[in-house]
């Protein structure tokens, strides 16, 4: 019905929204380093660069808000023996996702600006290209922690049921 | 503008507000379940009843774990006492956030609290290891159904904690059942959060895994 379709949707407290979060860090974090890869582009590059680091900050910072809202969230989870242990490993690991990705930005935002604030230091030609690579070795390795972290928690809904809150008192 | 021009205007926004209003009514009118205290009339038992339950147990819980310590102790035991603080600190703990709950659904947290009977070390941590298994296999995951059902987010989360720390205090009391004689002497570090009553042997996470207090929030008990 078009009505209610207008209407806008309830918004699920603090300890109910982490589904409605997660999904964006996720997706803004894995998506910024084909940014960061067209980013080498001549001409054009710096622009796709300046966007991966924009998607980097929005990822990170939804990072943060989904670890909290996680938080909240697995306060009304029941702990089976089944459901514990997959439950503290995607904490833990989410814990340390948003820390790897917090580095990384900042790593982004130094290598981006810094070359321009070091104008008169003399740097090697190839080592912005050097430790661009490298960054984005290292990018790479901890998407592949934030795909487990992801990988976890559809574990968690999807082999054991586990569901947020969006009602109730 | 004259008055007959505003009419299908009119008409326009009252049938959109009648869109909107119909909408709203009818998400009203899903079939829900009842109402607690419409169980309450039916005789049936409401997640209320089941908190006020649970905090009597906690509140028993505590006050006997407390002798069984003093007779842990005198038996020679210090290392089984140790644990018996522990466990009665966790239990204090849950009772508080039971009552806690209780006084949010407009009850009066209230105990009824009888006099322990205390036995020998091992008698009492059997005793001990039944109550937690009571505990930990049939009265919270029933009263966890319960107020699911009810969607009493507050007792969700209160229920949770105590069956987290339930299932661990018998873990406890059964290796110490199971080797009794290395329990004696001295006394042993516990460690217990003040929030959730989750007890262990050893701190050794950043966030405490059922309610995510920081590690230094815990309590050391011995």
């Amino acid at each position: 019905m078009l009505g209610s379709a207008l209407l806008p949707p309830p918004l699920p407290p603090w300890d109910g929204i982490h589904p409605l979060i997660v999904h964006f860090p996720i997706a803004l974090l894995l998506v910024s380093p084909l940014f960061v890869l067209l980013g080498f582009l001549p001409k054009v590059g710096r622009g796709f660069a300046l966007a991966g680091l924009v998607l980097m900050v929005l990822g990170t910072i939804g990072a943060y808000v989904a670890v909290e809202s996680g938080e909240a969230g697995a306060e009304l989870v029941t702990r089976t023996p089944e459901v514990a242990p997959v439950l503290q490993q995607h904490r833990e690991l989410a814990d340390t996702v948003r820390v790897l990705f917090t580095v990384l930005t900042a790593v982004w935002a130094v290598l981006l600006f810094g070359p321009a604030l070091l104008k008169n230091k003399k740097l090697p030609a190839a080592a912005p290209t050097v430790a661009k690579i490298a960054f984005l070795v290292a990018y790479l390795l901890c998407a592949i922690v934030l795909a487990n972290v992801g990988h976890l928690g559809g574990r968690l809904v999807h082999q054991y049921g586990v569901q947020a809150w969006f009602d109730g008192k | 503008m004259r008055t007959n021009e505003r009419v299908p205007v009119l008409a326009g926004t009252s049938m959109f507000l009648a869109v909107v209003l119909s909408a709203a009514v009818s998400m009203g009118q899903e079939t829900r379940p009842a109402k607690p205290e419409e169980k309450k009339e039916a005789g049936m038992t409401t997640t209320l009843d089941n908190l006020v339950t649970a905090y009597n147990g906690e509140s028993n819980a505590h006050a006997r774990y407390v002798e069984f310590a003093k007779k842990a102790d005198e038996d020679g035991y210090g290392q089984v006492a140790s644990l018996f603080r522990a466990a009665a600190r966790a239990e204090e703990i849950h009772a508080e956030t039971h009552g806690e709950v209780i006084k949010k659904l407009g009850g009066t947290p209230k105990a009824d609290l009888r006099k322990p009977e205390v036995k020998s070390t091992r008698e009492n941590l059997e005793a001990a290891l039944k109550g937690e298994t009571y505990e930990r296999d049939t009265m919270y995951p029933d009263f966890l159904r319960q107020a699911k059902a009810e969607k009493n987010r507050d007792a969700v989360r209160t229920f949770n904690f105590a069956l987290s720390a339930e299932t661990e205090h018998a873990k406890l009391y059964k290796e110490a059942l199971d080797n009794l004689d290395s329990w004696k002497g001295g006394k042993k570090d516990f460690y217990v959060c003040p929030v959730c009553g989750y007890t262990v042997v050893k701190v050794d996470f950043e966030k405490c895994p059922v309610c995510s207090a920081p590690k230094d929030k815990y309590e050391k008990i011995n």
